[in-house]
């Protein structure tokens, strides 16, 4: 066989390519390496699946995240709207003690706070970052206004059921797990397959271009923020189930940051055009994998955010890098 | 002000802008610097004005040679550029932007707003511009926004002042205003290096002329001595005629009209009507700021319409709505490939497919395998060089990148192609495939259009011409009468045709 021999361009090229197109895989392997050797009992059954429990309310709010960040834009309110919804949510269960009713509430309630986001931004022509830095503001005033201080609590009668939603298990493995698990699958779905994510990714490349090819460019925006606001709500859904009691001024607090720094780490681009879904579930499991190395190798709790900040920003910089050469 | 500029030459990679290029201004003197798009007139303006180096040659002010020009030191030397582009901060306020960089201070590290705003004005006065120098940028319109660039140039005392297209906003009126300051500050003994496609403009005010054509001079001498054909001639130069591609591939134009624009109206062009039949190929010419540009993107709804209707080849055509456009028949081929036309992050595979995918692609879902073939006879039918269609499209030269762009449009089957610069800053090569296509396209039975202010592509492709200048037709020629300087002289304003 001839061309076994790869000259020194051959092998830096292919390098380049397994550090830009793998790269989210590449730092995944190596921070999991560094979980097994700061605690070997890291991959038991229990812990995997006890870091995806706690991963996947976020993680499906990072999958909606994913895509607004890929058409280019950002949304501030992801922590706002859960708890807004899941709030709300307690009070239908409550009241209509059906656990379906809640469930269509909180997914109908996701879409209205996603075309709000959505119509501001397109109709409005407001950019996504003040549109949703209002709404993140308005939600939490709206809930904080509703508990007056005190929790949504689900009813006694209701209590075992809803609560089996989040915290169950199905052949052993945690409903959450397969709920992340599923939307990541179909969000990667839309993203990969369906004419769909392509215009997302063509309005977030060149949103001119896109609409001199006939894009409906705000229709797709408000589309992509209706989708999130969507899994807004089924978060909303199963953090109440998995919480029981819902406090409004800490629900959802820093869900935001969480989604766009597992987008980022996922190595989806900032300014849009780029990234795949897998990073972002990528991204989730290596904030949970941050989160538990830090508390097993006794880090002050205080000092977590720190950590994570310094793993964004690298994340971000070896994406930089690889763009301007 | 005696400038000598002496053998410059300037290479901008394997481009040669400038060779060889000699050019001098004596005192007073308006100096018109003629030449088409490329010719090398703004590179030899750029040296002159520091803003890069020139490869070779020297400058000379006064017979002192300058030693390596910098904006600063043209400054200091009283030589101004106006750029053709307005360089105006539209946050800040008129005289804020004239002094911008070269503000009057106060004591305190504080800006001396009177004594700006009292200065502004009296030069705004002196042109009798009717602007007020407390004006934001922003509440200005064109016109005086290029009346506040010249002003910037007037405000402290100058020697030379060159100016790159100064009239492209301005109407005759106004352009009578500049002419007027011109010649009085020419009695003051400043000169002028005047850069303009518009040759009533030069006539009536140059006293000398150079032209420079393909980065070379040409020739130099007194406006008094030459009219404007002559000087239309040295402009283009001879002519080469190269084999036409329309003779190799005939195509029978029929009475069928496919469009048919009534009495268009926009934001800069005026009362256009044309129509295009079957197997025609209609070219629409004109300068930079005739109107083409807003003309050939109204034409595809992706900007308004004041005034006027189109009929498609299915009826009237909602001009609101670029989908709508599509899906009657129509397809655009739009200007300036990277801002307009590629999408940086796809695939080549869905730059290919994308506007399939919003007129005709009737399902949710993409089918790989289908795109892939789609590509795979597009790269057949068009002679596209890849690698693989999974690369992203940036990794393709700019020819290959054209022809993946006109694909794109050519997956839509449409009856009418509009196409903006189809050949924008692609090599020869290239530019002769495309030619190709679109020949092709006519002998298949499709109406085309192409907007273009290159000679050869209107030489190769037109079964009629259009002109327009200043926003109104001026002139509808027939393939016969087509000749280049004929079409200078409709777009410079030199000819008008009358039109019923």
């Amino acid at each position: 066989m001839k061309g076994v021999t790869l000259s020194r361009e051959q092998v830096r090229e292919t390098w380049r390519n397994i550090t830009g197109n793998y790269s989210h895989w590449l730092s995944f392997v190596l921070l999991l390496l560094v979980a097994i050797m700061v605690s070997p009992s890291f991959l038991t059954w229990n812990n995997i699946t006890n870091q995806f429990v706690q991963g996947s309310i976020v993680g499906i709010c990072a999958m909606g995240m994913s895509l607004i960040i890929s058409a280019g834009m950002i949304d501030l309110s992801v922590g706002s709207s859960v708890a807004l919804i899941s709030g709300f949510g307690v009070l239908v269960l409550n009241s209509t003690k059906s656990i379906t009713l809640t469930l269509l509430f909180c997914l109908g309630a996701g879409v209205i706070v996603g075309l709000i986001n959505g119509l501001l931004v397109t109709k409005g022509k407001i950019a996504p970052f003040i549109v949703t830095l209002a709404t993140m503001s308005a939600w939490r005033s709206v809930i904080n206004q509703m508990g007056q201080g005190g929790p949504f609590t689900v009813d006694n009668s209701m209590y075992a059921s809803f609560r089996n939603i989040a915290a169950g298990r199905f052949l052993g493995i945690p409903h959450l797990m397969l709920f992340l698990t599923g939307i990541t699958l179909l969000t990667g779905f839309i993203m990969s397959k369906t004419k769909f994510g392509t215009y997302i990714y063509a309005v977030g490349s060149n949103q001119q271009a896109a609409r001199l090819s006939g894009i409906n460019v705000n229709r797709v925006k408000t589309l992509i923020f209706t989708y999130a606001g969507t899994l807004y709500g089924l978060a909303a859904f199963l953090l109440a189930s998995r919480l029981t009691s819902i406090q409004a001024a800490s629900a959802g607090m820093g869900y935001e940051m969480d989604a766009i720094a597992a987008v980022a780490i996922g190595g989806t681009s900032m300014d849009g055009g780029k990234g795949k879904i897998i990073g972002t579930f990528l991204g989730v499991l290596m904030l949970r994998i941050i989160n538990t190395v830090l508390i097993m190798a006794n880090v002050p709790p205080f000092l977590n955010g720190l950590v994570t900040g310094v793993i964004i920003i690298v994340a971000v910089l070896a994406q930089s890098n690889k763009k301007g050469k | 002000m005696i400038l000598e500029m002496k053998h410059i030459s300037k290479s901008f990679g394997a481009v040669q802008a400038v060779k060889d290029v000699s050019f001098s201004v004596g005192k007073g003197e308006i100096h018109g610097l003629l030449g088409e798009n490329g010719a090398g007139k703004t590179t030899l303006m750029n040296i002159l004005a520091g803003t890069f180096p020139p490869d070779i040659g020297t400058i000379e002010i006064d017979g002192n040679v300058v030693e390596s020009m910098t904006p600063r030191k043209a400054m200091e030397l009283r030589i101004r550029f106006i750029h053709q582009e307005l360089n105006l901060c539209n946050d800040l306020t008129v005289f804020q932007n004239m002094f911008l960089g070269y503000e009057y201070s106060k004591p305190g590290l504080r800006v001396d707003k009177k004594k700006e705003l009292e200065h502004a004005q009296k030069v705004l006065d002196s042109m009798n511009s009717g602007i007020k120098a407390d004006l934001l940028v922003a509440d200005l319109d064109t016109a005086q926004k290029q009346m506040v660039e010249i002003a910037r140039a007037l405000l402290f005392s100058s020697e030379l002042i060159i100016m790159d297209e100064p009239t492209t906003a301005l109407n005759n009126r106004e352009i009578e205003k500049l002419f007027t300051i011109m010649r009085a500050l020419k009695d003051e003994g400043v000169s002028f290096i005047y850069i303009s496609h518009k040759m009533p403009e030069i006539f009536s005010i140059c006293d000398t002329y150079t032209v420079l054509r393909d980065g070379s001079f040409i020739k130099t001498g007194a406006i008094k001595d030459i009219d404007e054909h002559q000087a239309t001639e040295l402009l283009i130069g001879k002519s080469f005629i190269q084999a036409h591609i329309k003779d190799a591939i005939p195509a029978t134009i029929s009475d069928d009209v496919v469009l048919n624009a009534k009495n268009l109206s926009g934001k800069s062009f005026f009362d256009i009507s044309f129509s295009v039949r079957r197997g025609e190929i209609l070219v629409i010419t004109g300068l930079q700021g005739s109107g083409t540009d807003e003309l050939a993107t109204a034409l595809f709804g992706a900007t308004s319409l004041d005034h006027g209707s189109v009929d498609g080849p299915n009826g009237p055509l909602d001009m609101k709505d670029i989908k709508k456009v599509m899906q009657s028949g129509i397809g655009m081929i739009p200007r300036n490939r990277k801002e307009r036309g590629i999408l940086p992050d796809l695939t080549i595979r869905y730059n290919n497919s994308l506007a399939y995918f919003v007129a005709k692609h009737s399902h949710l879902l993409v089918n790989t395998k289908e795109e892939s073939d789609r590509f795979k006879r597009s790269q057949k039918q068009m002679g596209i060089k890849v690698g693989s269609d999974l690369d992203p499209i940036t990794s393709l030269s700019g020819g290959n990148q054209q022809k993946v762009i006109l694909s794109r449009w050519l997956q839509l089957d449409a009856d009418l192609y509009i196409m903006d610069n189809p050949t924008q800053g692609i090599d020869v090569g290239a530019k002769f495939s495309i030619y190709k296509i679109i020949a092709e396209l006519a002998a298949q039975g499709k109406g085309v259009i192409v907007f273009t202010s290159e000679y050869p592509e209107i030489h190769q492709l037109s079964d009629r011409c259009m002109v327009l200048y200043k926003g109104r037709c001026s002139a509808v020629l027939e393939r016969e009468d087509i000749s280049e300087v004929g079409i200078m002289e409709y777009s410079t304003g030199t000819r008008r045709e009358a039109l019923k």
